[in-house]
Protein backbone atom coordinates (compact mmCIF):
# COMPACT_ATOMS: atom_id res chain seq x y z
CA UNK A 1 0.00 0.00 0.00
CA UNK A 2 1.20 3.51 -0.92
CA UNK A 3 1.60 5.95 1.85
CA UNK A 4 -0.39 9.01 1.52
CA UNK A 5 1.59 10.95 4.68
CA UNK A 6 4.30 10.32 6.68
CA UNK A 7 5.34 12.22 9.88
CA UNK A 8 8.30 11.56 12.04
CA UNK A 9 9.13 13.30 14.75
CA UNK A 10 7.78 16.41 13.37
CA UNK A 11 7.53 19.82 14.73
CA UNK A 12 5.45 22.47 13.37
CA UNK A 13 5.26 26.83 13.42
CA UNK A 14 5.36 30.00 12.62
CA UNK A 15 8.87 32.04 12.26
CA UNK A 16 10.84 29.65 14.31
CA UNK A 17 7.90 28.91 17.03
CA UNK A 18 6.40 25.86 17.39
CA UNK A 19 3.05 25.51 17.63
CA UNK A 20 2.43 21.89 17.41
CA UNK A 21 5.56 18.91 18.34
CA UNK A 22 5.74 15.37 18.40
CA UNK A 23 3.55 14.43 15.70
CA UNK A 24 4.26 10.79 14.47
CA UNK A 25 1.66 9.37 11.99
CA UNK A 26 0.92 7.26 8.91
CA UNK A 27 -1.59 7.57 6.63
CA UNK A 28 -2.37 4.49 3.86
CA UNK A 29 -4.05 5.56 0.63
CA UNK A 30 -8.13 4.69 1.53
CA UNK A 31 -7.58 5.46 5.66
CA UNK A 32 -9.86 7.80 7.13
CA UNK A 33 -7.81 10.08 9.72
CA UNK A 34 -9.90 12.24 12.48
CA UNK A 35 -7.27 15.06 14.01
CA UNK A 36 -9.31 15.55 17.62
CA UNK A 37 -8.50 18.49 20.00
CA UNK A 38 -9.70 21.76 21.09
CA UNK A 39 -9.43 24.43 19.66
CA UNK A 40 -6.23 26.28 19.09
CA UNK A 41 -4.95 22.69 19.03
CA UNK A 42 -2.78 22.80 16.36
CA UNK A 43 -5.63 21.03 13.92
CA UNK A 44 -5.53 24.05 11.40
CA UNK A 45 -1.96 23.95 11.45
CA UNK A 46 -1.14 20.25 11.02
CA UNK A 47 -3.30 20.56 7.99
CA UNK A 48 -2.47 23.31 6.18
CA UNK A 49 1.56 21.41 6.64
CA UNK A 50 0.37 18.98 4.67
CA UNK A 51 -0.70 21.49 1.81
CA UNK A 52 2.80 23.43 2.44
CA UNK A 53 1.50 26.24 4.00
CA UNK A 54 2.94 26.24 7.34
CA UNK A 55 6.72 24.98 7.39
CA UNK A 56 8.37 22.09 8.96
CA UNK A 57 10.71 23.06 12.19
CA UNK A 58 11.88 19.99 12.52
CA UNK A 59 11.25 16.16 11.73
CA UNK A 60 10.66 14.62 8.20
CA UNK A 61 7.08 15.12 6.63
CA UNK A 62 6.10 13.49 3.35
CA UNK A 63 3.05 14.30 1.56
CA UNK A 64 2.01 11.84 -0.89
CA UNK A 65 5.52 10.90 -2.04
CA UNK A 66 6.70 14.18 -2.88
CA UNK A 67 3.33 14.21 -5.13
CA UNK A 68 1.38 17.65 -2.99
CA UNK A 69 -0.33 18.47 -6.07
CA UNK A 70 -2.71 15.80 -5.65
CA UNK A 71 -3.65 16.89 -1.99
CA UNK A 72 -7.52 18.65 -1.75
CA UNK A 73 -8.85 21.41 0.86
CA UNK A 74 -11.79 21.60 1.87
CA UNK A 75 -12.17 24.93 4.43
CA UNK A 76 -14.78 25.99 6.53
CA UNK A 77 -17.68 27.92 4.78
CA UNK A 78 -18.04 30.39 7.14
CA UNK A 79 -14.34 31.93 6.08
CA UNK A 80 -16.02 32.66 3.11
CA UNK A 81 -17.61 35.84 1.76
CA UNK A 82 -21.39 34.59 1.77
CA UNK A 83 -21.96 37.69 -0.65
CA UNK A 84 -19.52 36.43 -3.05
CA UNK A 85 -21.11 37.07 -6.46
CA UNK A 86 -20.25 33.50 -7.63
CA UNK A 87 -22.40 30.62 -8.53
CA UNK A 88 -22.41 27.05 -7.11
CA UNK A 89 -20.65 25.87 -10.94
CA UNK A 90 -18.17 27.99 -10.51
CA UNK A 91 -16.92 27.14 -7.09
CA UNK A 92 -16.80 23.78 -8.17
CA UNK A 93 -14.98 24.69 -11.50
CA UNK A 94 -12.26 26.16 -8.95
CA UNK A 95 -11.31 22.68 -8.36
CA UNK A 96 -10.72 22.01 -11.89
CA UNK A 97 -8.49 25.12 -12.75
CA UNK A 98 -4.96 23.96 -12.13
CA UNK A 99 -5.60 21.75 -14.43
CA UNK A 100 -7.14 23.79 -16.94
CA UNK A 101 -4.29 26.17 -16.76
CA UNK A 102 -4.17 29.95 -16.72
CA UNK A 103 -6.10 30.94 -19.89
CA UNK A 104 -7.47 27.66 -21.81
CA UNK A 105 -11.25 27.44 -21.57
CA UNK A 106 -12.67 24.72 -19.51
CA UNK A 107 -12.76 21.82 -21.76
CA UNK A 108 -16.41 19.21 -22.10
CA UNK A 109 -14.44 16.27 -19.40
CA UNK A 110 -14.32 19.32 -16.88
CA UNK A 111 -17.58 20.62 -17.15
CA UNK A 112 -18.09 17.01 -17.05
CA UNK A 113 -16.04 16.28 -13.37
CA UNK A 114 -17.93 19.35 -11.79
CA UNK A 115 -21.03 18.16 -12.61
CA UNK A 116 -20.51 14.59 -11.24
CA UNK A 117 -19.00 16.34 -8.46
CA UNK A 118 -22.01 18.01 -7.76
CA UNK A 119 -23.82 15.02 -8.30
CA UNK A 120 -22.03 13.37 -5.74
CA UNK A 121 -22.83 15.63 -2.88
CA UNK A 122 -26.50 15.73 -4.22
CA UNK A 123 -26.68 19.63 -5.31
CA UNK A 124 -26.67 18.91 -8.91
CA UNK A 125 -30.08 20.80 -9.05
CA UNK A 126 -28.06 23.79 -7.19
CA UNK A 127 -25.64 24.45 -9.93
CA UNK A 128 -26.73 28.16 -11.33
CA UNK A 129 -28.11 29.25 -7.71
CA UNK A 130 -25.48 32.05 -6.02
CA UNK A 131 -22.81 30.19 -3.98
CA UNK A 132 -24.31 32.69 -0.53
CA UNK A 133 -27.82 31.77 -0.88
CA UNK A 134 -27.33 27.86 0.03
CA UNK A 135 -27.31 27.55 3.89
CA UNK A 136 -24.31 26.45 6.00
CA UNK A 137 -24.65 22.65 5.32
CA UNK A 138 -24.77 23.17 1.55
CA UNK A 139 -22.24 25.48 1.19
CA UNK A 140 -19.89 22.98 2.53
CA UNK A 141 -20.87 20.55 0.22
CA UNK A 142 -20.23 22.78 -2.53
CA UNK A 143 -16.84 23.01 -1.41
CA UNK A 144 -16.57 19.07 -0.64
CA UNK A 145 -17.60 18.85 -4.35
CA UNK A 146 -14.71 21.10 -5.56
CA UNK A 147 -12.01 18.89 -3.86
CA UNK A 148 -13.81 16.01 -5.45
CA UNK A 149 -13.62 17.80 -9.26
CA UNK A 150 -9.94 18.50 -8.87
CA UNK A 151 -9.65 14.16 -7.86
CA UNK A 152 -7.44 14.10 -5.28
CA UNK A 153 -5.31 11.24 -3.19
CA UNK A 154 -5.38 13.14 -0.42
CA UNK A 155 -8.87 14.94 0.89
CA UNK A 156 -7.77 17.60 3.74
CA UNK A 157 -11.02 18.55 5.42
CA UNK A 158 -10.93 21.54 8.06
CA UNK A 159 -14.13 21.43 10.65
CA UNK A 160 -15.88 20.49 7.76
CA UNK A 161 -19.25 19.70 10.41
CA UNK A 162 -18.88 23.07 12.29
CA UNK A 163 -22.64 24.84 12.13
CA UNK A 164 -23.86 21.99 9.70
CA UNK A 165 -27.49 20.85 9.49
CA UNK A 166 -28.03 17.03 10.22
CA UNK A 167 -28.73 16.30 6.53
CA UNK A 168 -25.81 17.88 5.17
CA UNK A 169 -23.69 16.40 7.56
CA UNK A 170 -24.95 12.35 6.56
CA UNK A 171 -23.94 13.43 2.95
CA UNK A 172 -20.99 14.72 3.75
CA UNK A 173 -20.03 11.27 5.83
CA UNK A 174 -21.41 9.47 3.18
CA UNK A 175 -19.39 10.89 0.44
CA UNK A 176 -16.15 10.81 2.11
CA UNK A 177 -16.79 7.13 2.91
CA UNK A 178 -17.08 6.29 -0.55
CA UNK A 179 -14.20 8.18 -1.80
CA UNK A 180 -12.23 6.49 0.86
CA UNK A 181 -13.57 3.74 -0.80
CA UNK A 182 -12.43 4.57 -3.99
CA UNK A 183 -8.50 4.69 -2.51
CA UNK A 184 -8.47 8.55 -1.37
CA UNK A 185 -6.91 8.98 2.52
CA UNK A 186 -8.59 11.58 4.14
CA UNK A 187 -7.93 13.93 7.00
CA UNK A 188 -10.74 15.20 8.65
CA UNK A 189 -9.95 17.80 11.44
CA UNK A 190 -13.12 18.38 14.21
CA UNK A 191 -13.64 18.52 17.89
CA UNK A 192 -17.08 16.44 18.03
CA UNK A 193 -15.90 13.10 19.53
CA UNK A 194 -18.89 11.32 17.51
CA UNK A 195 -18.33 12.16 14.56
CA UNK A 196 -14.48 10.80 14.74
CA UNK A 197 -15.75 7.53 16.35
CA UNK A 198 -18.36 7.15 13.24
CA UNK A 199 -15.96 8.24 10.60
CA UNK A 200 -12.51 7.78 11.29
CA UNK A 201 -10.47 4.39 11.26
CA UNK A 202 -7.61 6.53 12.79
CA UNK A 203 -8.00 9.40 15.46
CA UNK A 204 -5.34 11.79 16.81
CA UNK A 205 -5.29 13.70 19.71
CA UNK A 206 -3.37 16.79 19.90
CA UNK A 207 -2.81 19.89 21.84
CA UNK A 208 -0.03 21.54 21.52
CA UNK A 209 1.82 18.06 20.92
CA UNK A 210 0.24 15.07 19.64
CA UNK A 211 -0.69 12.92 22.57
CA UNK A 212 -2.09 9.74 21.05
CA UNK A 213 -2.45 8.13 18.05
CA UNK A 214 -4.72 5.11 17.20
CA UNK A 215 -7.76 3.75 16.06
CA UNK A 216 -10.92 5.42 17.94
CA UNK A 217 -11.46 2.36 20.25
CA UNK A 218 -8.15 3.14 21.70
CA UNK A 219 -7.75 6.82 21.57
CA UNK A 220 -11.64 7.92 22.21
CA UNK A 221 -11.56 6.77 26.08
CA UNK A 222 -10.88 8.20 29.50
CA UNK A 223 -7.66 8.15 29.65
CA UNK A 224 -5.89 9.85 26.36
CA UNK A 225 -8.67 12.28 26.50
CA UNK A 226 -8.10 13.19 29.64
CA UNK A 227 -4.35 13.73 29.05
CA UNK A 228 -4.82 15.57 25.89
CA UNK A 229 -7.62 18.06 27.20
CA UNK A 230 -6.13 17.84 30.94
CA UNK A 231 -10.06 18.07 32.08
CA UNK A 232 -12.45 15.54 33.52
CA UNK A 233 -14.04 12.88 30.81
CA UNK A 234 -17.21 11.29 31.77
CA UNK A 235 -18.09 7.65 30.14
CA UNK A 236 -21.94 8.24 29.21
CA UNK A 237 -22.57 4.84 27.69
CA UNK A 238 -19.41 4.26 25.96
CA UNK A 239 -19.75 7.94 24.54
CA UNK A 240 -17.18 10.28 25.96
CA UNK A 241 -18.27 13.87 27.48
CA UNK A 242 -15.90 16.21 28.22
CA UNK A 243 -16.18 18.44 31.67
CA UNK A 244 -13.96 21.92 31.02
CA UNK A 245 -11.27 21.84 34.19
CA UNK B 1 -27.76 64.86 -29.56
CA UNK B 2 -24.90 63.95 -32.13
CA UNK B 3 -24.06 67.56 -33.49
CA UNK B 4 -21.54 68.23 -30.66
CA UNK B 5 -19.40 65.24 -31.63
CA UNK B 6 -18.80 66.17 -34.83
CA UNK B 7 -16.03 68.75 -33.43
CA UNK B 8 -12.79 66.72 -33.17
CA UNK B 9 -11.83 67.16 -29.59
CA UNK B 10 -15.67 66.25 -28.08
CA UNK B 11 -14.57 62.88 -30.51
CA UNK B 12 -11.43 62.68 -29.13
CA UNK B 13 -13.01 63.14 -25.83
CA UNK B 14 -15.96 60.73 -26.47
CA UNK B 15 -12.91 58.07 -27.82
CA UNK B 16 -10.71 58.38 -24.91
CA UNK B 17 -13.90 57.60 -22.26
CA UNK B 18 -14.87 54.45 -24.06
CA UNK B 19 -11.03 53.32 -24.18
CA UNK B 20 -10.85 53.81 -20.51
CA UNK B 21 -14.65 52.26 -20.50
CA UNK B 22 -13.27 48.91 -21.39
CA UNK B 23 -10.75 48.61 -18.94
CA UNK B 24 -12.49 50.07 -15.94
CA UNK B 25 -15.63 47.97 -16.54
CA UNK B 26 -13.68 44.53 -16.00
CA UNK B 27 -10.91 46.03 -13.33
CA UNK B 28 -13.62 47.58 -11.47
CA UNK B 29 -15.01 44.33 -10.43
CA UNK B 30 -12.40 43.45 -9.22
CA UNK B 31 -11.40 46.21 -7.29
CA UNK B 32 -15.14 45.71 -5.69
CA UNK B 33 -14.51 41.99 -5.44
CA UNK B 34 -11.45 42.37 -3.64
CA UNK B 35 -12.45 45.88 -1.71
CA UNK B 36 -9.21 47.39 -3.09
CA UNK B 37 -10.74 50.95 -2.98
CA UNK B 38 -8.60 52.42 -1.02
CA UNK B 39 -5.74 50.79 -2.71
CA UNK B 40 -6.86 52.37 -5.92
CA UNK B 41 -7.37 55.50 -3.94
CA UNK B 42 -3.53 55.17 -3.08
CA UNK B 43 -2.59 54.55 -5.85
CA UNK B 44 -4.43 57.70 -7.93
CA UNK B 45 -2.64 59.68 -5.17
CA UNK B 46 1.08 57.72 -5.29
CA UNK B 47 1.01 58.78 -9.15
CA UNK B 48 0.28 62.38 -9.00
CA UNK B 49 4.52 62.93 -8.01
CA UNK B 50 5.24 60.88 -10.64
CA UNK B 51 2.72 63.03 -13.37
CA UNK B 52 4.22 66.07 -11.42
CA UNK B 53 8.54 64.79 -11.84
CA UNK B 54 7.39 63.99 -15.70
CA UNK B 55 5.68 67.15 -16.85
CA UNK B 56 8.52 68.72 -14.60
CA UNK B 57 11.57 66.92 -16.67
CA UNK B 58 9.37 66.38 -20.18
CA UNK B 59 6.25 68.39 -20.06
CA UNK B 60 2.97 66.82 -21.20
CA UNK B 61 4.40 63.75 -22.77
CA UNK B 62 6.70 63.44 -19.89
CA UNK B 63 3.67 62.86 -18.08
CA UNK B 64 3.04 59.40 -19.27
CA UNK B 65 6.33 57.52 -18.49
CA UNK B 66 6.26 59.50 -14.85
CA UNK B 67 2.44 58.37 -13.56
CA UNK B 68 3.83 54.67 -15.55
CA UNK B 69 7.03 54.32 -13.41
CA UNK B 70 5.36 56.17 -10.07
CA UNK B 71 2.29 53.56 -10.46
CA UNK B 72 4.34 50.38 -11.43
CA UNK B 73 6.66 51.15 -8.20
CA UNK B 74 3.45 51.86 -6.07
CA UNK B 75 1.93 48.47 -6.85
CA UNK B 76 5.14 46.65 -5.74
CA UNK B 77 5.76 48.54 -2.46
CA UNK B 78 1.59 47.70 -1.39
CA UNK B 79 1.97 44.19 -2.38
CA UNK B 80 5.17 43.90 -0.05
CA UNK B 81 3.96 45.71 2.46
CA UNK B 82 0.42 44.24 2.73
CA UNK B 83 2.04 40.72 1.99
CA UNK B 84 1.72 38.02 5.43
CA UNK B 85 -0.44 41.28 6.85
CA UNK B 86 2.24 42.15 8.74
CA UNK B 87 0.74 45.92 8.41
CA UNK B 88 -2.90 45.81 8.27
CA UNK B 89 -3.64 46.93 4.93
CA UNK B 90 -5.29 50.13 5.45
CA UNK B 91 -2.48 51.66 7.53
CA UNK B 92 0.39 50.43 4.98
CA UNK B 93 -1.50 52.04 2.08
CA UNK B 94 -2.72 55.30 4.13
CA UNK B 95 1.27 55.77 4.77
CA UNK B 96 2.67 55.18 1.22
CA UNK B 97 -0.61 57.72 0.15
CA UNK B 98 0.07 60.62 2.71
CA UNK B 99 3.79 60.50 1.58
CA UNK B 100 3.69 60.47 -2.04
CA UNK B 101 0.71 62.90 -2.32
CA UNK B 102 2.93 65.51 -0.39
CA UNK B 103 5.77 64.93 -2.36
CA UNK B 104 4.01 65.50 -5.28
CA UNK B 105 2.26 68.49 -3.80
CA UNK B 106 5.73 69.93 -2.94
CA UNK B 107 7.34 69.17 -6.01
CA UNK B 108 3.76 71.41 -7.70
CA UNK B 109 4.44 73.89 -5.49
CA UNK B 110 7.87 75.27 -6.75
CA UNK B 111 6.34 76.14 -10.10
CA UNK B 112 4.95 79.59 -11.21
CA UNK B 113 1.83 78.13 -12.85
CA UNK B 114 1.26 76.35 -9.15
CA UNK B 115 -2.70 76.25 -9.14
CA UNK B 116 -3.52 75.85 -13.16
CA UNK B 117 -0.81 72.71 -13.18
CA UNK B 118 -2.25 71.78 -9.84
CA UNK B 119 -6.09 71.51 -11.30
CA UNK B 120 -5.63 69.72 -14.58
CA UNK B 121 -3.39 66.95 -12.48
CA UNK B 122 -6.45 66.82 -10.44
CA UNK B 123 -8.80 66.75 -12.43
CA UNK B 124 -7.45 65.80 -15.76
CA UNK B 125 -8.23 67.64 -19.44
CA UNK B 126 -10.42 65.41 -21.22
CA UNK B 127 -11.37 68.18 -24.01
CA UNK B 128 -7.76 68.52 -25.03
CA UNK B 129 -6.96 64.87 -25.74
CA UNK B 130 -4.95 64.46 -28.48
CA UNK B 131 -4.80 61.66 -31.25
CA UNK B 132 -1.69 60.37 -29.70
CA UNK B 133 -2.54 60.12 -26.23
CA UNK B 134 -5.41 57.92 -27.57
CA UNK B 135 -3.11 55.67 -28.97
CA UNK B 136 -1.39 55.50 -25.56
CA UNK B 137 -4.50 54.54 -23.77
CA UNK B 138 -5.68 51.97 -27.03
CA UNK B 139 -1.98 50.47 -25.95
CA UNK B 140 -2.84 50.76 -22.58
CA UNK B 141 -6.25 49.41 -22.55
CA UNK B 142 -4.99 46.32 -24.83
CA UNK B 143 -2.14 45.41 -21.81
CA UNK B 144 -4.65 45.46 -19.52
CA UNK B 145 -7.33 43.43 -21.28
CA UNK B 146 -4.92 40.54 -22.14
CA UNK B 147 -3.50 40.63 -18.32
CA UNK B 148 -7.22 40.36 -17.26
CA UNK B 149 -7.44 37.64 -19.13
CA UNK B 150 -4.80 35.73 -17.93
CA UNK B 151 -4.79 36.49 -14.78
CA UNK B 152 -8.98 36.34 -14.14
CA UNK B 153 -9.14 32.81 -13.43
CA UNK B 154 -6.86 32.99 -10.60
CA UNK B 155 -7.81 36.02 -9.26
CA UNK B 156 -11.55 35.24 -8.92
CA UNK B 157 -10.33 32.11 -7.13
CA UNK B 158 -7.99 34.48 -4.76
CA UNK B 159 -10.63 36.70 -3.89
CA UNK B 160 -13.36 34.48 -2.99
CA UNK B 161 -10.87 31.18 -0.86
CA UNK B 162 -7.06 33.03 -0.32
CA UNK B 163 -6.56 29.75 1.70
CA UNK B 164 -8.40 27.35 -1.10
CA UNK B 165 -6.10 29.23 -3.65
CA UNK B 166 -2.99 28.56 -1.79
CA UNK B 167 -3.63 25.09 -1.23
CA UNK B 168 -4.48 24.34 -4.78
CA UNK B 169 -0.77 26.10 -5.63
CA UNK B 170 -1.21 29.46 -6.19
CA UNK B 171 1.19 31.84 -5.03
CA UNK B 172 -1.16 34.67 -3.82
CA UNK B 173 1.66 37.18 -3.44
CA UNK B 174 2.12 36.89 -7.05
CA UNK B 175 -1.61 37.22 -7.85
CA UNK B 176 -1.81 40.25 -5.80
CA UNK B 177 0.79 42.02 -6.81
CA UNK B 178 -0.79 41.07 -10.41
CA UNK B 179 -3.66 42.89 -9.73
CA UNK B 180 -2.22 45.66 -8.30
CA UNK B 181 -0.18 46.31 -11.11
CA UNK B 182 -3.17 46.01 -13.86
CA UNK B 183 -5.19 49.16 -11.44
CA UNK B 184 -1.77 50.95 -11.54
CA UNK B 185 -2.24 50.76 -15.67
CA UNK B 186 -5.69 51.96 -15.21
CA UNK B 187 -4.80 54.34 -13.38
CA UNK B 188 -1.91 55.65 -15.57
CA UNK B 189 -4.24 55.07 -18.48
CA UNK B 190 -7.33 57.38 -17.39
CA UNK B 191 -4.94 60.21 -15.02
CA UNK B 192 -5.02 62.75 -17.91
CA UNK B 193 -7.76 62.52 -19.60
CA UNK B 194 -10.07 62.73 -15.80
CA UNK B 195 -7.26 63.41 -13.45
CA UNK B 196 -5.98 61.70 -10.57
CA UNK B 197 -9.10 62.50 -7.93
CA UNK B 198 -11.51 61.20 -10.23
CA UNK B 199 -10.00 58.01 -11.78
CA UNK B 200 -11.38 56.39 -8.73
CA UNK B 201 -14.65 56.47 -9.19
CA UNK B 202 -13.91 54.82 -12.55
CA UNK B 203 -12.62 51.92 -10.40
CA UNK B 204 -14.75 51.93 -8.11
CA UNK B 205 -18.76 53.04 -8.66
CA UNK B 206 -19.17 50.97 -12.20
CA UNK B 207 -19.06 47.37 -10.01
CA UNK B 208 -20.58 49.01 -7.04
CA UNK B 209 -23.25 50.30 -9.50
CA UNK B 210 -23.85 46.66 -11.43
CA UNK B 211 -23.85 44.53 -8.65
CA UNK B 212 -27.26 46.14 -7.82
CA UNK B 213 -28.57 44.54 -10.69
CA UNK B 214 -26.81 41.05 -10.99
CA UNK B 215 -25.20 38.34 -9.62
CA UNK B 216 -22.53 37.41 -12.22
CA UNK B 217 -19.22 38.70 -12.06
CA UNK B 218 -19.20 39.01 -16.03
CA UNK B 219 -22.15 40.57 -16.48
CA UNK B 220 -20.77 43.17 -13.62
CA UNK B 221 -17.74 43.86 -16.42
CA UNK B 222 -20.17 44.12 -19.01
CA UNK B 223 -22.81 46.52 -17.32
CA UNK B 224 -20.38 48.24 -15.41
CA UNK B 225 -18.16 49.03 -19.05
CA UNK B 226 -21.78 49.79 -21.26
CA UNK B 227 -22.13 52.36 -17.67
CA UNK B 228 -19.00 54.29 -17.98
CA UNK B 229 -19.41 54.66 -21.86
CA UNK B 230 -22.63 55.56 -21.21
CA UNK B 231 -22.58 58.00 -18.72
CA UNK B 232 -19.00 59.35 -20.81
CA UNK B 233 -21.54 60.43 -23.67
CA UNK B 234 -24.13 62.02 -21.65
CA UNK B 235 -21.30 63.71 -19.19
CA UNK B 236 -19.68 65.26 -22.33
CA UNK B 237 -23.20 66.39 -23.97
CA UNK B 238 -24.05 68.04 -20.30
CA UNK B 239 -21.03 70.33 -19.97
CA UNK B 240 -21.26 70.82 -23.72
CA UNK B 241 -25.17 71.93 -23.30
CA UNK B 242 -23.98 73.97 -20.41
CA UNK B 243 -21.42 75.68 -21.04
CA UNK B 244 -22.99 76.70 -24.73
CA UNK B 245 -26.25 76.52 -24.32
CA UNK B 246 -26.76 78.42 -20.35
CA UNK B 247 -22.96 80.02 -19.68
CA UNK B 248 -22.45 78.01 -16.89
CA UNK B 249 -18.43 76.25 -17.08
CA UNK B 250 -18.94 72.58 -16.23
CA UNK B 251 -15.92 70.70 -16.51
CA UNK B 252 -16.76 67.38 -18.67
CA UNK B 253 -14.46 65.07 -16.17
CA UNK B 254 -16.46 65.97 -13.59
CA UNK B 255 -20.00 65.88 -15.12
CA UNK B 256 -19.09 62.57 -15.92
CA UNK B 257 -18.37 61.15 -12.63
CA UNK B 258 -21.46 63.00 -11.55
CA UNK B 259 -23.50 61.19 -13.98
CA UNK B 260 -21.79 58.05 -13.01
CA UNK B 261 -22.70 58.33 -9.20
CA UNK B 262 -26.56 59.33 -9.98
CA UNK B 263 -26.69 56.13 -11.59
CA UNK B 264 -25.89 54.54 -9.03
CA UNK B 265 -27.94 56.17 -6.27
CA UNK B 266 -30.71 55.62 -8.97
CA UNK B 267 -29.90 51.89 -8.46
CA UNK B 268 -30.20 51.28 -4.90
CA UNK B 269 -33.72 50.77 -5.05
CA UNK B 270 -33.46 48.44 -7.58
CA UNK B 271 -31.11 46.11 -4.99
CA UNK B 272 -33.38 46.55 -2.49
CA UNK B 273 -36.52 45.44 -4.42
CA UNK B 274 -34.62 42.43 -5.58
CA UNK B 275 -33.15 41.27 -2.06
CA UNK B 276 -36.60 41.88 -0.06
CA UNK B 277 -38.20 39.81 -3.56
CA UNK B 278 -35.86 37.04 -3.20
CA UNK B 279 -35.54 37.23 1.25
CA UNK B 280 -32.48 35.97 3.07
CA UNK B 281 -31.42 32.66 3.02
CA UNK B 282 -32.82 30.01 5.36
CA UNK B 283 -31.33 30.56 8.51
CA UNK B 284 -28.80 27.48 9.51
CA UNK B 285 -30.20 24.78 12.82
CA UNK B 286 -27.83 25.09 15.58
CA UNK B 287 -26.19 21.86 16.74
CA UNK B 288 -26.69 21.32 20.44
CA UNK B 289 -25.04 17.86 21.08
CA UNK B 290 -23.05 17.15 24.18
CA UNK B 291 -19.66 16.26 22.22
CA UNK B 292 -19.70 20.18 21.41
CA UNK B 293 -19.56 21.28 24.77
CA UNK B 294 -15.80 20.89 24.17
CA UNK B 295 -13.92 23.75 23.15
Amino acid sequence: MTLALRYAGVSLGYQGRAVLTDVNLELRAGQRLALVGPNGAGKSTLIKSMLGLVPVLRGEAEVLGGERGRAGYVPQTDTLDADFPISVRRVVMMGRYRRIGWWRPARTEDRRAVAEALDRVGLADRASHRFGTLSGGQRQRVLLARAIAAEPRLLLLDEPFNGVDVVSQEAIVRVLRELSADGAALVVSTHDFAVARELADLVCLLNGRQWAVGPPAETLTAGPLRRTYGGSVVDLDNDMVLIEP
Amino acid sequence: MIAPFELHFMSRALTEIVLLALICGPVSVFVYARRLSFVSDALTHTVFPGVVIGFVAGGLEGVFIGALVAALLTAVVLTVLTRGARVSDDTATAVVLTAMFSIGVVLVSRRSSYTSDLTSFLFGRLLTVTPHQIAETAVLAAVVLVALLIGARAMIFRTFDPAGAAAAGYRIAWIDLWLNVIVALVVVAAVRAVGTILVVALLIVPAAAARMVTDRLAVMAVLGTVLIAGVGYAGLLLSWTASLSYGVALTSASSVVLLLVAAYLLLIPVRLIRDRRRGSPPPVPERNSAHELVG
